[in-house]
C-alpha cells in the first residue's frame, strides 16, 4: 500500500495511523524510545509557527474512534521538555473515507465553524487543521474528564439539579450557536458529544454535522434538508424531511434532558424505523419510576413538541424563553457561563495526560481504501481550507 | 448482550411507553414482523448489529478485556431499567448532503416510469400504511409513485438485498415472492448455509428496505426470490428525499413571497417570514366551500395556493372581492378577535395556506408590537382599504 506519509521512514503495520507511537508511560513499558534520535527534537515546538504536520505529534492512545475518524491523545514530537510535556487531542479523518461516506461538505462545515466558534467556555478548543495525503487533522485542546454519557450510564441517572447544571451549560452553547453566531445548527447533540474538563464543567465536541444555515441571496433564512444525527435524537421534521432550522437542537436538548433524568431517551428501539415511528407518532412519556418534577416534565414536553411553532426555544424570544423556563428558576445564568461553581462530578483525573476517563479503543483501524491518484485529482481541491 | 439480563419494572418484553407491541428478542421479532407488519422491513437493521460500530460499551460486554479501566467502570445498578434498552454508544448517522435545485442552479425532475392505473393503485396502497409516505401530501406522492423503477426478477433464487451490503433502494413487490434470511453473524457469509436462518417471507403487496430511504445503512437481512418471473418496483433514497425537499423548499418559497405582499406583515424581517413560513397549514376545499364565514370569530389569516375565491356580505348577492393565486384574506384575525365581516367562498378547486393567530403570537409575539415597529399605520394600501373583511 502507497498509503503512508511521505516522510515515514518504515511502512507502518497495515491500518495503523502513521502517526509515532508514543514511549507511553502509563501503559508501564518504562522503556526508552529504540528508534535513530528524531532529527527534529531540537526544532521548537510552536502551534501558531507554519504548518503542521502529523510527524509534529506522537500519540499516545485513542480517544474515540467514529465511522471515518478517530481521536488520539498526542504529545509534541520535538520541543523544550515543557512543550513536550502538553497534550492535545488530534482528530484524524481518513479521505477516502470521507469522500465514501459523502461527507465531504460536513467536513468543511466542521473545519469553519470550529473556528468560528473559538473561545466559548463550552465548546471545545479548536487550535489548527492541517492535512496530509492520505488524512485530515483537527489539533484540539484535550478535555480529560471524559464522555458524559459514561458518567450517565455509571450513575444510571443523574438527580435534577445535575441535570440542570449541564443542562444550562449547553442552553448557553445553543444559544451561542443559534443567536450570536447567526444561525449554527449543531445537529447532533447527545451525552456521547458532551466531554466533562477537569472542574466538570461541559465542553461540546464533534462539530461533524453542524451548519452555519444564514441566509441566502435574497436575505432569506436557509433550511437545510441533509438527514443527519443520532437516531434517538433526531427531531420529526428531519424524519420528514421537511427542511429543518437550529429548532432540531432544542427538540435534541429535550431528550437529553430526559436521558439525564431516566437513564435513557423516551424513544427507543431495536429496529430503527420503529424508532423513526416512535419519534413523529408518540408524546414523551414519563414511567411512574423515578419521580421527574412537573418543571422538568415540562421542560422536556415543551421542548420535544413536534409542531414547530409550539417548540421551545424556536416561538418568540428563542432561548431567553428557555431560560426563563421554572426549570431552570434558581440558575444564575452570568454565574453558569463564568463557570462560578464546579461541575457536580469531578471527574478523576491526575494528571493533564491522563487518560483513565476515557474506554479503550482498537488502536488500528479494521479496513481502509487508499487515497488514489485519480481520487486526489477529483476531490483534493476540496481539502484545500486544511 | 448483558442488557438483556437486566429486569424492568415494566415487566419482561413490555415496553414502557404505551406500545401495544409486544417486543421479543432479536431475530425472533424479525419473523414476527415479517408475518404482522409491514411498515417495518425485516431488512432493517437491529441495535448493536450494525457494522462500523466496533466499540462495545462498558455494559455492552468487553469490559473485561479491558485492562485501564479505572473505577468509573462497572455495570450500573440494573433496577429501574427498561429491559431492552441497549446501553452503548448510539453511532451518528447522515444521508448524502442534498440542495434544492434553486440553490444549486443543477436541473432536477423527479424521474417518471409510466404505471397502468391498476398498478398505481395497487403500488399506492403498499405505501400507504407506512409512516414514511402517509405524510406526504397528493403531489409528492404521484411523484413517488411515478419515481418508482420496474425491477423484474426472471429466476428464482436471485439475492435481491444481501444483509451487510450498503442499502440504497427500497423495494415493493408486485408479483411472486421473496424469502428473507438473516445470519446471526451480521453478514452474509461464503458457503452454502451463509445466509443463515430463513426468517419469513414477503409476497405481493409487501415491501422491504425502507430503512434505506432514510440514511445508508447496512441491510440486516439477505432477500432473495423463491420462485421465477417475480416484479419488484424500486425506489432509491437520494431520488426519495430530493421529491420531499424539492416540493417543500418550493411551497416555502412561494409562502415567502406570497408573505412579502401582505401589508400587515410588511415589516417582518426575512427571518420572521421565514418562520411564519414554515408554520402555515395546507389546506384544501372543493368549490363552493366556505373558508370563512361572515359573522364568525376570526383566528386564522389565509393565503390562496391555487385555485379562486370570492367575498360576499350578506344582503348581497354580487361578490365584493375576488381572490386569486397569491391573494390573501383574513388577515385583520392576526390582530383582534372581531367579527368576519364578509364570507369566503372558493369558486373553484382551491388550496390554501392559513396561520392560525396564536401561531403567529407564539413564534414572533403579538402583531401590535410588530406593526408598532413602524409606521405601517400610514401605508396606504392597508386592509383598511383592501380588505372588505374589515369591520366598519
Amino acid at each position: 500500500m502507497a498509503a503512508t506519509v511521505a516522510h515515514s521512514q518504515h511502512a507502518p503495520p497495515p491500518g495503523l495511523h502513521p502517526l509515532q507511537t508514543a514511549p507511553v508511560k502509563a501503559a508501564g513499558s518504562g522503556q526508552e524510545p529504540t528508534q535513530e534520535k528524531n532529527i527534529l527534537d531540537d526544532k521548537p515546538f510552536d502551534i501558531g509557527a507554519g504548518r503542521l504536520s502529523a510527524s509534529d505529534f506522537v500519540r499516545v492512545r485513542t480517544l474515540g474512534t467514529g465511522t471515518f475518524a478517530r481521536v488520539c491523545l498526542v504529545r509534541p514530537s520535538h520541543g523544550t521538555e515543557a512543550d513536550r510535556s502538553k497534550v492535545y487531542a488530534l482528530k484524524i479523518l481518513r479521505k477516502t473515507e470521507v469522500i465514501k461516506q459523502k461527507q465531504l461538505d460536513h467536513v468543511r462545515h466542521e473545519r469553519q465553524i470550529l473556528a468560528d466558534v473559538r473561545g466559548h467556555p463550552f465548546i471545545t478548543n479548536f487550535l489548527a487543521s492541517f492535512a496530509d495525503h492520505d488524512f485530515l487533522y483537527f489539533l484540539l485542546d484535550y478535555v480529560p474528564g471524559g464522555e458524559l454519557f459514561t458518567y450517565v450510564r455509571k450513575f444510571r441517572r443523574f438527580d435534577e439539579d445535575t441535570a440542570r447544571f449541564y443542562a444550562a451549560e449547553i442552553v448557553l452553547v445553543l444559544e451561542h450557536l443559534h443567536e450570536e453566531q447567526g444561525g449554527v445548527a449543531y445537529r447532533d447533540l447527545k451525552p456521547e458529544n458532551l466531554l466533562l474538563d477537569a472542574e466538570g464543567h461541559i465542553k461540546l465536541v464533534d462539530f461533524g454535522f453542524a451548519v452555519r444555515l444564514g441566509n441566502n441571496e435574497s436575505g432569506h433564512p436557509v433550511e437545510t434538508y441533509t438527514m443527519c444525527g443520532t437516531p434517538e435524537y433526531i427531531a420529526p421534521e428531519v424524519i420528514h424531511n421537511k427542511g429543518h432550522t437550529t429548532a432540531v437542537d432544542w427538540w435534541a436538548l429535550g431528550i437529553l434532558i430526559y436521558e439525564f433524568l431516566m437513564g435513557f431517551p423516551p424513544f427507543w428501539h431495536s429496529n430503527k424505523m420503529e424508532l423513526f415511528k416512535q419519534i413523529v407518532e408518540k408524546p414523551v412519556v414519563f414511567p411512574s419510576e423515578p419521580p421527574v418534577s412537573a418543571a422538568a416534565q415540562d421542560i422536556i414536553r415543551q421542548l420535544c413538541t413536534v409542531d414547530r411553532s409550539r417548540r421551545l426555544g424556536n416561538i418568540s424570544g428563542g432561548a431567553a424563553r428557555v431560560k426563563e423556563h421554572p426549570f431552570f428558576a434558581a440558575v444564575d445564568w452570568d454565574a453558569v457561563y463564568h463557570k462560578r461553581r464546579p461541575g457536580p462530578i469531578i471527574p478523576p483525573v491526575r494528571f493533564p495526560g491522563d487518560t483513565q476517563c476515557f474506554d479503550v479503543w482498537p488502536e488500528e483501524d479494521e479496513h481502509w481504501d487508499e487515497y488514489t491518484d485519480e481520487l486526489a485529482e477529483r476531490y483534493e481541491a476540496c481539502f484545500s481550507d486544511f | 448482550m448483558s442488557s438483556s439480563g437486566f429486569t424492568s419494572p415494566f415487566g419482561a418484553n413490555s415496553n414502557p411507553f404505551g406500545s401495544s407491541r409486544i417486543e421479543a428478542g432479536g431475530m425472533q421479532r424479525v419473523a414476527e414482523e415479517e408475518e404482522n407488519d409491514t411498515i417495518t422491513s425485516p431488512t432493517t437493521p437491529h441495535f448493536g448489529q450494525s457494522a462500523g460500530n466496533t466499540f462495545q460499551g462498558p455494559f455492552g460486554g468487553d469490559a473485561s478485556s479491558d485492562p485501564q479501566q479505572s473505577g468509573l467502570r462497572g455495570p450500573p445498578s440494573t433496577e429501574g431499567y427498561p429491559a431492552q434498552y441497549n446501553f452503548a454508544r448510539r453511532t451518528s448517522v447522515s444521508a448524502e448532503s442534498l440542495k434544492p435545485v434553486a440553490d444549486s442552479y443543477d436541473n432536477w425532475t423527479p424521474p417518471v416510469h409510466p404505471k397502468s392505473p391498476e398498478q398505481l393503485a395497487r403500488l399506492k396502497t403498499a405505501i400507504s400504511g407506512n409512516f414514511l409516505f402517509s405524510h406526504l401530501d397528493d403531489e409528492q406522492c404521484a411523484q413517488v409513485l411515478g419515481a418508482l423503477v420496474e425491477k423484474p426478477i426472471p429466476t428464482k433464487g436471485i439475492k435481491v438485498i444481501t444483509q451487510g451490503d450498503a442499502g440504497d433502494f427500497f423495494y415493493v413487490v408486485e408479483k411472486g415472492s421473496f424469502e428473507v434470511y438473516v445470519n446471526s453473524s451480521g453478514s452474509l457469509q461464503p458457503g452454502p448455509d451463509g445466509m443463515g436462518q430463513k426468517v419469513g417471507t414477503i409476497e405481493a403487496g409487501g415491501s422491504f428496505g425502507e430503512l434505506a430511504l432514510m440514511y445508508n445503512a447496512p441491510r440486516a437481512a439477505t432477500v432473495i426470490s423463491a420462485e421465477p418471473q417475480c416484479t419488484l418496483w424500486a425506489l432509491d433514497r437520494v431520488t426519495f428525499r430530493r421529491i420531499l425537499m424539492e416540493s417543500t423548499f418550493a411551497r416555502r418559497r412561494m409562502y415567502e413571497s406570497f408573505l412579502e405582499e401582505v401589508p400587515l406583515l410588511a415589516t417582518l424581517t426575512p427571518y420572521e417570514r421565514s418562520k411564519i413560513a414554515d408554520a402555515l397549514e395546507s389546506q384544501k376545499f372543493p368549490a363552493g366551500h366556505t373558508i370563512i364565514r361572515e359573522g364568525d370569530p376570526g383566528h386564522s389569516f389565509y393565503l390562496l395556493e391555487s385555485g379562486e375565491a370570492v367575498a360576499y356580505r350578506s344582503g348581497n348577492d354580487t361578490p365584493v372581492k375576488h381572490y386569486k393565486k397569491g391573494d390573501f384574506f383574513g388577515e385583520l384575525a392576526l390582530l383582534n378577535d372581531a367579527p368576519r365581516a364578509a364570507s369566503v367562498v372558493s369558486q373553484t378547486e382551491v388550496k390554501v395556506a392559513r396561520l392560525g393567530k396564536s401561531a403567529f403570537q407564539r413564534l414572533l409575539g403579538p402583531v401590535e408590537g410588530i406593526m408598532r415597529r413602524t409606521r405601517y399605520v400610514g401605508v396606504k394600501t392597508g386592509v383598511e382599504d383592501m380588505d372588505p373583511l374589515q369591520s366598519q
